[in-house]
């Protein structure tokens, strides 16, 4: 069953053609990656999916409900929740307040003007639980801006789970970190991914093959091709775009 | 080590508690008015600071509020005979609010400076309004109030009491600076401050800045409506000043004076402003001078306030003794 259907996005910036008619399906618990060159459309491709900006034209259904062009706090409503490529966090609060933030949202304690959240044992305990999820649980009583870069991009990936979202997009987690921060952040997308829809933009190959399902890339604004990462490895026209310039 | 800053703050409470409520017997009448004057500024400096403060938020139209329901308190004791004391108040504090919420949902996608001159345009709008209405305002004139009494069925208190019109003002604007506390911990207080902090990011993990705003001003109308009430009932008299720009600026000045960092930093502000400028108008008619100049000096070198000030002599004596 496809969770997520893109079709015909096209999106311009004053003139300048960012994407061009893009179509792609992703199924209901797949891991989708999607790949391609630097400057063909990927970030705003996820920023036009989760809210950030309208197409210029084209729809999206989620659920075979037409989504586009709905703002991101109705998209996260409806369970779509994303990742930021540059880490977006709340710096000056702790590890636990950053994921609490998102969790009390999920449960519809937003702008409640008499309830406190802090003592809250459900939100807490469900805090707790993606904090030992992503792996933070011996700095969550730590500010945001004290931790390492690989820690930044966990919590990065504990907001945007904080929201319970059936469909999770991530915008490269794996950008500048090490072998070892790469491995472990792999790990932690597989256990994350569980039962959930994940779309992901990587540049990493490794990562890309031993994580996704399936995979479809973008090259000048349009989708070249999508498919089992076996069949995009030995993609003539993949390999002439982006692959075979490595 | 919760439990122990927990305990001393409400060490801190019953202490300041203890002295409010025995003021009166130990001090002057003008003395009392002194520090009536205070704590009915002190809500309307705290109200501006939750939306600078805690929502940063720079207004330059919260003394709207305050005079909006000055005046319709004033109106109101004068054309309704019989209106009990807490209606006039009510009435007061309802119209600003109102206004606060048709203002708040014209502001909604504002920000920054958009936000402040839109504000400011506001305020300039109900101060002409205000001049130019002398039917309801008395315009340049203003209204005369009188305050009537409280009458509580076995007995009634007398508000040209200046020690029972302490008290009452007292219980009332002291319970709304808690729940302005309160607010701060609040779901939604929580939401004013991690908006301030990251606002894109909050709305990816679904909240409406758009309503929190609306919420936060109508809120922060509210309280300064309720002070605006007070206002009028404690000087017995509404002018335009109520509702003039200066007003504005008075509460801005309590708040930097005080200090916008800590909750109750504006209470301080309050308290030197009305102290300081009591004092100065004693000595002389050039007081607003004096008080530039002091404003002047501590934006310079005092720039978080008397709170930030407190804040950082505690923290050099713990720093000593340890």
């Amino acid at each position: 069953m496809e969770i997520l259907q893109v079709k015909n996005i096209y999106k311009d910036f004053s003139g300048l053609e960012v994407l061009m008619g893009v179509n792609f399906i992703v199924k209901a618990n797949e891991k989708h990656a999607i790949i391609g060159p630097n400057g063909a459309g990927k970030t705003t491709l996820f920023n036009i999916i989760s809210g950030k900006y309208k197409p210029s034209s084209g729809s999206i259904l989620f659920k075979e409900k037409d989504v586009v062009g709905l703002p991101p706090h109705i998209l996260n409503h409806l369970r779509i929740c994303r990742s930021f490529q540059i880490t977006n966090i709340f710096q000056n609060l702790t590890v636990f307040e950053n994921v609490r933030a998102g969790v009390r949202s999920q449960v519809g304690m937003r702008y409640h003007l008499f309830k406190t959240p802090d003592r809250d044992s459900k939100i807490n305990a469900r805090t707790e639980e993606i904090i030992e999820k992503i792996g933070l649980t011996e700095v969550k009583q730590r500010l945001a801006h004290e931790l390492s870069y690989g820690q930044q991009r966990a919590l990065e990936i504990g907001i945007t789970l904080s929201s319970d979202p059936e469909l999770i997009l991530l915008d490269e987690p794996t950008a500048g970190m090490t072998r070892e921060e790469t491995e472990e952040m792999v790990k932690m997308m597989r256990s994350v991914a569980e039962n959930r829809t994940l779309i992901i933009i990587e540049h990493d190959m490794d990562v890309v093959f031993s994580l996704a399902d399936t995979i479809s890339v973008l090259h000048n604004g349009t989708i070249l091709t999508s498919g089992k990462p076996e069949a995009i490895r030995n993609d003539p026209k993949v390999k002439d775009a982006y692959l075979g310039e490595e | 080590m919760e439990k122990r800053i927990f305990k001393s703050i409400w060490i801190w409470v019953l202490i300041v508690l203890v002295i409010m409520v025995s003021f009166p017997l130990l001090a002057k009448p003008h003395q009392v008015n002194l520090l009536t004057e205070m704590i009915v500024f002190s809500l309307y400096a705290v109200s501006y600071n939750l939306l600078l403060g805690f929502g940063g938020l720079l207004s330059f139209g919260h003394g709207m509020f305050l005079g909006l329901s000055a005046f319709t308190t004033g109106a109101m004791l004068q054309r309704i005979p019989g209106l009990p004391f807490f209606g006039a108040v009510l009435l007061g504090t309802l119209i600003a609010t109102l206004v606060g919420l048709g203002i708040g949902c014209l502001l909604l996608r504002h920000k920054g400076a958009y936000y402040a001159l839109l504000t400011l345009a506001f305020n300039a709008l109900f101060y002409a309004i205000a001049i130019k209405w002398q039917k309801v305002t008395g315009g340049d004139d203003g209204l005369p109030i009188k305050r009537p009494n409280i009458h509580l069925g076995f007995t009634q208190l007398s508000m040209s009491d200046v020690t029972v019109f302490y008290y009452v003002t007292l219980v009332v604007i002291g319970c709304a600076l808690l729940f302005c506390w309160y607010f701060t911990k609040t779901a939604m207080g929580k939401t004013v401050l991690l908006l301030r902090e990251n606002e894109e990011r909050m709305q990816f993990i679904g909240y409406d800045p758009s309503i929190s705003r609306l919420i936060l001003f109508t809120f922060t109308a509210f309280f300064a409506g309720l002070a605006g009430s007070f206002y009028a009932l404690f000087f017995k008299f509404v002018g335009v000043d109520a509702i003039s720009i200066d007003m504005t600026t008075t509460a801005l000045l309590m708040t930097f004076i005080g200090g916008t960092k800590h909750f109750f930093g504006p209470v301080l502000g309050a308290g030197f402003y009305i102290y300081f400028q009591n004092f100065l108008s004693d000595v002389t008619d050039r007081w607003p001078l004096f008080m530039g100049i002091l404003f002047i000096l501590l934006v310079l070198f005092v720039p978080r306030g008397l709170s930030g000030l407190i804040q950082s002599l505690v923290d050099h004596l713990r720093k000593t003794k340890n």
